[in-house]
């Protein structure tokens, strides 16, 4: 099996590299004593770094997550043995290559924009240690109506790419991988296009029509830090599926589904504002005196001035369910923050309480992760706490 | 010359992205003229329900980023009474496996891929079976006296059984 790989087989996972376009063509020229091809723009994430990679990577056109629960024979060593593999598939599917051992390795494709991310459950943390201080479980809500096939997990392996083929073969070995020490609880799969007709980065919509993420703070600022980022680099992900009424919400003129949530449908701008980014004006009035945008409104009420500078990284992934012609629609809402009981609960509560949009909403499943720090070569995720 | 040691540095640090999980990358990335091979994906075929379990194969892919071929010379496990490094060979129009005379051979610049059906580190002599889960330490010395302390999962994999069973190593 000795082959002599093409530049590309052997190079082509360079573009993670800051100067990712340069640095090939230099190890070209010294390697292959050839001209070195024409660089091309490469969307392979590093899996290594402070962070698993895909907290703060772009949303994925394809994920799915994965909750598993531990066998009951899962000691703390078998649970590091366990991250020690899984370690290793995420370094392998993230470069485009097939896991170790994989059955299907030619259904991993590299430059799909690939992260695989792995999170804990409450349970870990009887096993292996103290919980991270961000890390709580969620009471239940008025509003809730959870499921238990949607609900709970000791582990999560949380998997996004911009190509479906290769999130569904990377699921299926981390779930083989697993096979002696957890077995799934849920899965749950969508999909998400953050990505404009002109080829340039959105916000993206779900499925009501919403441009949905508009207030997040922006990657790289330390805004995006002090919002997601424990001190250990870890954070936390809340997982809630939350089905949406497309019928009921279909009967309702654009200027009502506009109230509810506060922003126009068209460009996500505030009905105070012109532009996507512009700032909720919340004292604007109309001529009658009331507020432009409603005291109920989802975008008011989630507004960080409006919850003592309280702010969350969110994400979603759109869904669609399918029992014969049945068909079920809805978001699976992800929520990144260091700390779940001061930053996402008193938010959760407030919209739990008087949101506009729990008319056409209902939360039928819940879960929290601690995320744990990312590893670099040679080490593995959970490293810290279970190593 | 001075040029070219730049470019092997800078080259370095990209093989150890492609290929992850590089044993010791910083002791290696001082050792700029010859850097060693990096190993990445290495795994073993677990044992159990196998008719023989006394024996297995490791899998894994050595990348040689270095400007001179090198050599995986010799394996050792101490879960393992006997480790050979192993070929698949055709013999008298039939597919065998047999010792790899002189070691498995990591080209200047390239990778070598051990995986099923081909070349492999074979473990003989097991003191017990190995089950999927299970975790084993492999020693892997190369020709350039460097060696490689690796922790390799153990995993299921459906690869045809005779392919690892006792078709006698030809002396």
């Amino acid at each position: 099996m000795t082959g002599k790989p093409s530049r590309r087989q052997l190079f082509g996972y360079a573009g993670a590299a800051a100067a990712g376009a340069a640095v090939t063509a230099a190890a070209a020229v010294a390697l292959d004593d050839g001209q070195a091809a024409p660089p091309s723009a490469s969307r392979t994430i590093s899996p290594y770094g402070a962070h698993q990679a895909g907290v703060a990577a772009a949303s994925p056109k394809f994920g799915e997550l994965v909750a598993f629960r531990l066998l009951t024979e899962t000691d703390k060593a078998a649970l590091g043995r366990l991250l020690r593999l899984w370690s290793a598939d995420v370094v392998a599917l993230s470069n485009g290559r097939g896991a170790p051992g994989d059955v299907a390795p030619e259904l991993a494709v590299g430059n799909a924009g690939f992260t695989a991310t792995v999170g804990f459950g409450g349970r870990v943390f009887e096993l292996a240690g103290p919980r991270p201080g961000g890390f709580d479980e969620l009471p239940g809500m008025r509003h809730d109506r959870l499921q238990k096939e949607w609900t709970g997990g000791d582990l999560l392996v949380q998997v996004g790419a911009d190509d479906a083929v290769s999130v569904v073969h990377a699921v299926r070995q981390f779930v083989r991988d697993a096979r002696p020490f957890a077995a799934p609880v849920w899965r749950q799969s969508g999909f998400w296009n953050g990505t404009g007709a002109d080829g340039q980065p959105v916000t993206g919509r779900n499925l009501f029509g919403q441009v949905d993420g508009t207030g997040n703070p922006r990657v790289g600022t330390p805004e995006f830090d002090a919002t997601v980022w424990d001190a250990d680099g870890g954070t936390t992900l809340v997982v809630r599926r939350i089905r949406m009424n497309l019928e009921t919400w279909d009967e309702l003129t654009r200027s009502e589904q506009e109230r509810a949530v506060g922003r126009k449908l068209s460009t996500g701008a505030p009905l105070t504002g012109v532009n996507e980014h512009d700032e909720l004006d919340l004292e604007a009035r109309d001529a009658d005196g009331r507020p432009l945008i409603a005291a109920n409104a989802h975008a008011r009420l989630s507004h960080h001035s409006e919850n003592d500078g309280r702010r969350i990284f969110r994400k979603g992934l759109n869904y669609v369910h399918d029992a014969g012609t049945a068909r079920e629609s809805g978001l699976i809402f992800l929520s990144y923050q260091a700390d779940v009981a001061g930053q996402f609960l008193p938010l959760l509560a407030r919209l739990d309480a008087v949101d506009a949009l729990n008319e056409w909403t209902t939360t039928i499943g819940s879960a929290v992760f601690a995320i744990p720090p990312g590893f670099r070569p040679g080490g593995w995720i959970g490293e810290k706490l279970i190593g | 010359m001075k040029l070219l040691a730049a470019t092997v540095a800078v080259a370095l640090p990209v093989l150890l992205s492609a290929c992850g999980s590089a044993e010791k990358p910083v002791a290696q990335a001082n050792q700029i003229s010859t850097p060693g091979v990096l190993v990445a994906d290495a795994w073993v075929r677990a044992t159990v329900g196998a008719k023989d379990t006394t024996m297995t194969a490791a899998f894994l892919s050595l990348t040689n980023p270095g400007s001179t071929d090198l050599k995986l010379t010799s394996a050792t496990s101490p879960v393992a009474g006997l480790v050979e490094l192993h070929e698949m060979a055709m013999k008298d129009g039939k597919m065998v496996m047999q010792q790899k005379a002189g070691g498995v051979t990591v080209p200047a610049g390239s990778h070598t891929h051990l995986s099923p059906g081909g070349d492999h580190i074979m473990l003989m002599k097991l003191k017990s079976p190995l089950k999927p889960g299970d975790e084993l330490p492999l020693t892997l010395k190369f020709s350039d006296n460097t060696t490689h302390d690796l922790t390799v999962p153990v995993k299921a994999f459906a690869e045809e059984e005779e392919h690892y069973h006792p078709t006698p190593t030809p002396k």
